[in-house]
């Protein structure tokens, strides 16, 4: 015989055709549950990491588009930026270094005016989100690229290339006073043509403008998929409200240049792509968060792994016993069990990239949402498989593979030739005691290591000491599934009679095997009852802040949705006119928008102190509400949120720096409305300081005695057309905010679900395994008179009870691995305190679907036991 | 209980890859109830093939089978499995004890398994384990036990519910000569206290020597 060598590993092919392929090839079943195990689990980290990687992607590349050429730009920390600050660019010209005024701001279009051309019938569309690019059109051209693909000419649409000579003449309909220019296909898909009125809402201002200009969807006019409107900056800062004022200015530095200009206080020059980074830093803890539970489902599968190696070693241990008889050498095995981990890891990597790019479509469109509303906005499109991703998911499923196979292999190697052919053979297992004491050194050194501080803003040790506390219940799993065994085996003789004893003596007979598919359900549950916890403790307490917070009668918004709460202003005068409303009492006037603090994006707010300190009751971690609010509006001083507390250390006393001005903090309160780290004044303190005038919400308290639904309906009349304005009532506000707090924690269940089911896989591969191991032992008991019947219940009954053991065992896990996500990850990546609460029904449902889960995992391999063919496993003994 | 094949024939392994193997082939036989029967024939001659048809275990490709008056070769799976815990006793070659059950729980298997009372399997138990002299060990599990005592345990097992058939495959094959000895002196005696029909397949002279007959199988053939 031709006997083929690797020269590395001096394995021989048969070796591994025996051992392997052959068992591989004929154990389908199997074969297929662990490769689909592996697959689902790198699935789940590709999808995460696709979904994660457009998201950014989206907005990385809107902002490339926006900068074009710039290769720095002069920001200010607190937009907006005062036009004078030109003139200090103004020696730079003769270095070289060129410059671009620009507003870019975030708007609404439509709503109440948006026409079509032909002057047809009014679109009622609901506002839309839209991104105005405003430059001086001339100068602009040394930045970005425009491609017109139409221009308004004499009142009529011309192609530029069409007719040269009407070229330069029809670009000065785009310099009209209320010219706008919008990409053709994003013109195209809302019915706007040139020469169609469209409504912009921009910080508060409502303009309507005529469309003179369309783009190709090139350069700029692809920023935010296209969701953009271009117009000269004058025309901006006319209809606008931004006359002398800029967003930014935009620099085309000649490489190597140093460029050295006196800069007002506030404002700083920078790599467009600083802004990239900021927004990815400030996603960070959000997107650990979102790999950390993909992990789970990684964890589940290794387990797979490892279980499914062990399994191949335990009924192939007579071969492995002939092999070494006849001089295999213990190398060779463990190489050839390595390599069976190997070629799952292989095989299970490439389906799950596969699976990962379909599902990361479904996750794109949740993850976006909440990144959306959350955090920036950014439209997604498609996703895009690259070969880092690929590389990541491939060396994830297969190293994992690999280093889950090593135990088992190694263990292969070890085991002398004449103890593997023995029959009946007691599988070793540790003593559980000794397993038990390993526990408890990971439960010690999972608590100690939770006590440590976060590592650039991610829990670190707190994801180590959920580990070692995974660590420490899967060490303890052989213990529990005994205990519960022995525990249940009276209730079970006594409710199916010797069926049922046998069903609670042959888990633990098996405990090796069974334990580990045991530890990985009950690290699925484990993990599935924490996030329960964490997520029921978190929407109670979110719950139960809104209420507090959220006590006004009616509020006054140009957006319907949150999720447009920070481009949607009012101009001051529309709470002006509000307050001489009669029936209403008195009103609050809120801004918030996003501004630098040192180098982190922070929420900076405004309110009425003294009317929120009379009326409100803002949830404080320090101090009373009343005490807090009327010491700011003494002082000059803010209030933080907590998450603004903890990220940069401050407390109350200290003080804070805004645009060179500084602020004391005279108290901390509770917000959970972003991680990010709120600081909020006085709304007569922030005009002061800031120059901006513009509400995002009016919070409306109404007189004694009015009827909230007549007062509603009376505002919308009196403001809606007028403003543009939605009048919402708080318990529409409440729903609202509980309604992205669940969308947001959507995902987290969907990849917890699909760890249960890696794990549910685990348990039928562990059945199935040990039917086709026992295959003789039940062909016995069915010639002694156990019907299949019989032995079908035996099946189920015991993947009933390691279903019960791993639920228990995942209850209390789940409990602490609670403690830690709330207490220690929580707080570190986003700096929330949240009450515990148990969400009782979300638990016992959970508990529920894996215990029912796993008792049904043992319907195939009961099927599977009642078809054994009893004369021919007899006869093979 | 009375035995009666007619014309019984078995093959193995018939598929579109292999050709069949003839096991039996027209095998006509008759066991009067209360016989002690060996069934001898080398290594393949069809010994098991032909207790485990007597046994309800297998069916035939052809042929019939009768225990007393039914004919098991037409009795669908169910009742097969009934027949098989009501009225037939096995003893295997390599004792094939429950591993997860101790002496006692594997002798009153049977008995558990037809739902007995627990006083009624209690003093059946009690009075078998007395009889294969295995009362002491009672609580041991199977791999605590010597070959001879788990073979004990299993005629234990097969003759507990008093089976009126009790089919034993090798029982001495996996035995020392003293050892061996003992299983059939204990078979036997139980075949003269309780009087069930008894078929023993083994390839030993001195094994068949406690039979009432032999019944010789070559190549699936019974001997005249």
């Amino acid at each position: 015989m031709r006997i083929f060598q690797f020269s590395i590993l001096n394995f021989q092919f048969p070796i591994l055709t025996a051992l392997i392929i052959r068992p591989i090839l004929r154990e389908k079943t199997r074969t297929v549950l662990t490769i689909l195990g592996i697959a689902v689990g790198v699935s789940v980290v590709v999808a995460i990491q696709l979904a994660n990687q457009s998201a950014l992607r989206a907005f990385r590349e809107s902002v490339d588009a926006i900068a074009g050429r710039a290769n720095y730009q002069l920001v200010p920390d607190i937009a907006p930026l005062d036009e004078s600050v030109l003139l200090r660019l103004q020696p730079l010209w003769a270095d070289g270094v060129r410059f671009a005024p620009v507003i870019d701001v975030e708007g609404l279009m439509g709503g109440a005016d948006v026409s079509s051309a032909s002057g047809g019938g009014r679109d009622v569309r609901p506002p839309e989100p839209i991104r105005l690019l405003a430059v001086d059109l001339l100068s602009d051209l040394h930045f970005r690229e425009y491609r017109y693909a139409r221009i308004e000419s004499g009142g009529q649409a011309i192609s530029p290339d069409q007719d040269r000579r009407d070229r330069l003449s029809s670009t000065f309909a785009l310099f009209r006073s209320d010219a706008l220019i919008l990409p053709a296909p994003f013109a195209r898909e809302r019915g706007l043509a040139i020469g169609s009125r469209v409504t912009l809402n921009i910080l508060g201002r409502r303009s309507t403008l005529v469309v003179r200009g369309l783009l190709e969807a090139e350069g700029p006019a692809t920023a935010f998929n296209g969701s953009i409107a271009v117009c000269d900056i004058s025309t901006a800062q006319r209809n606008f409200g931004m006359l002398g004022k800029l967003s930014r200015v935009d620099l085309l530095v000649p490489e190597g240049k140093d460029i050295r200009v006196d800069l007002p206080p506030g404002t700083r020059i920078e790599r467009p792509s600083r802004r990239n980074e900021r927004v990815e830093k400030m996603l960070r803890a959000f997107r650990v968060n979102l790999f950390a539970l993909a992990g789970v489902a990684l964890l589940v599968g290794m387990f797979l792994v490892y279980n499914t190696v062990l399994i191949s070693i335990l009924r192939r241990r007579r071969d492995v016993g002939v092999l070494k008889t006849v001089g295999v050498a213990p190398r060779q095995i463990f190489a050839a069990f390595l390599g069976e981990g190997l070629l799952f890891g292989v095989v299970g990597s490439a389906l799950g990239i596969v699976l990962g790019v379909l599902l990361a479509s479904a996750i794109l469109r949740v993850v976006g949402r909440t990144i959306n509303t959350l955090y920036v906005a950014s439209r997604p499109e498609a996703v895009q498989l690259t070969p880092g991703v690929i590389a990541i998911g491939v060396a994830v499923g297969t190293l994992l593979s690999l280093l889950s196979a090593i135990q088992p292999a190694l263990e292969a190697s070890r085991v002398r030739p004449n103890a593997m052919i023995r029959p009946g053979l007691q599988q070793r297992v540790a003593h559980p005691l000794r397993l038990a004491l390993f526990a408890m050194a990971c439960f010690v050194a999972g608590a100690l290591v939770s006590r440590m501080p976060p590592v650039g803003g991610i829990a670190v040790a707190g994801y180590i000491a959920v580990l070692l506390v995974v660590a420490g219940f899967s060490l303890l799993a052989p213990a529990i599934v005994r205990a519960t065994s022995r525990l249940f085996a009276p209730l079970l003789e006594r409710a199916f009679g010797i069926i049922g004893r046998l069903a609670a003596v042959s888990l633990p007979a098996s405990l090796r095997r069974t334990s580990i598919a045991g530890a990985a359900l009950s690290l699925a549950t484990g993990m599935m009852v924490a996030v329960a916890l964490m997520v029921g403790s978190f929407r109670e307490t979110v719950r139960i802040w809104v209420d507090q917070t959220v006590s006004s009668d009616l509020w006054l918004r140009p957006s319907k949705g949150l999720s447009n709460a920070q481009v949607a202003l009012f101009p001051p005068h529309v709470a002006d006119e509000l307050e001489k409303v009669p029936f209403i009492a008195e009103v609050d006037r809120v801004r918030g928008k996003d501004v630098l603090y040192g180098d982190t994006i922070i929420a900076l707010g405004s309110g009425e102190f003294d009317v929120a300190a009379r009326r409100g009751d803002l949830p404080m971690v320090k101090r009373s509400s009343r005490d807090a609010l009327l010491d700011a509006l003494r002082m000059n001083g803010v209030v933080v949120s907590e998450s603004f507390a903890i990220k940069f250390g401050k407390r109350v006393g200290d003080v804070i720096e805004l645009q060179a001005r500084t602020f004391p903090i005279t108290g901390i309160y509770r917000d959970y409305s972003n991680d990010r780290g709120v600081v909020v004044m006085d709304r007569g303190l922030y005009v002061r300081s800031f120059g901006d005038d513009r509400i995002n919400t009016i919070v409306v308290y109404l007189k004694p005695g009015v009827d909230k639904n007549r007062a509603r309906i009376a505002l919308e009349k009196q403001f809606g057309p007028k403003h543009g304005a939605f009048v919402v009532m708080n318990e529409e506000i409440r729903n609202e905010v509980m309604t992205i707090f669940d969308q947001t924690f959507l995902i987290t269940y969907a990849l917890l679900g699909v760890a249960i089911v890696v794990a549910v896989m685990g348990i039928i591969n562990t059945l199935s395994a040990l039917i086709l191991e026992r295959t003789h032992e039940l062909a016995l008991l069915r010639v002694t008179g156990v019907s299949a019947r019989e032995l079908r219940t035996m099946i189920v009954l015991e993947s009933s009870l390691l279903g019960l053991a791993s639920t228990i065992a995942g209850l209390v896990m789940g409990y602490a691995l609670s403690w830690i996500l709330i207490h220690v990850i929580n707080k570190q990546s986003f700096g929330w305190t949240i009450d515990f609460h148990t969400p009782v029904a979300l638990i016992a449902a959970s508990l529920a679907t894996t215990f029912i889960a796993a008792a049904l995992a043992g319907l195939a391999p009961a099927r599977l036991a009642a078809r054994i063919d009893i004369a021919a496993a007899l006869k093979s003994e | 209980m009375k035995i009666a094949l007619r014309n019984v024939s078995h093959d193995y392994g018939s598929s579109d890859e292999s050709a069949a193997v003839h096991v039996l082939d027209g095998v006509s036989l008759d066991i009067a109830s209360g016989d002690f029967a060996v069934l001898m024939g080398a290594s393949g001659s069809g010994k098991s093939t032909l207790l485990n048809l007597i046994g309800a275990v297998d069916r035939p490709t052809s042929g019939q089978v009768f225990l007393g008056d039914v004919e098991t070769s037409a009795l669908d799976e169910t009742r097969l499995t009934g027949l098989r815990r009501a009225s037939i006793g096995f003893v295997f070659q390599f004792f094939n004890l429950i591993p997860t059950l101790n002496v006692f729980e594997n002798v009153s298997f049977p008995l558990s398994l037809a739902r007995r009372p627990k006083s009624e399997i209690a003093e059946r138990v009690a009075d078998v384990l007395q009889r294969v002299g295995l009362a002491h060990r009672a609580t041991h599990f199977p791999n605590e036990l010597s070959g001879g005592e788990m073979q004990r345990v299993a005629i234990g097992r097969a003759i507990v519910h008093r089976p009126p058939l009790l089919l034993a495959d090798e029982p001495t094959g996996n035995l020392d000569s003293k050892n061996g000895a003992m299983i059939l002196d204990l078979i036997r005696e139980v075949h003269g206290a309780l009087r069930p029909t008894v078929v023993m397949a083994t390839h030993s002279d001195r094994a068949a020597a406690y039979g009432d007959y032999v019944v010789r199988l070559t190549d699936g053939r019974i001997e005249n």
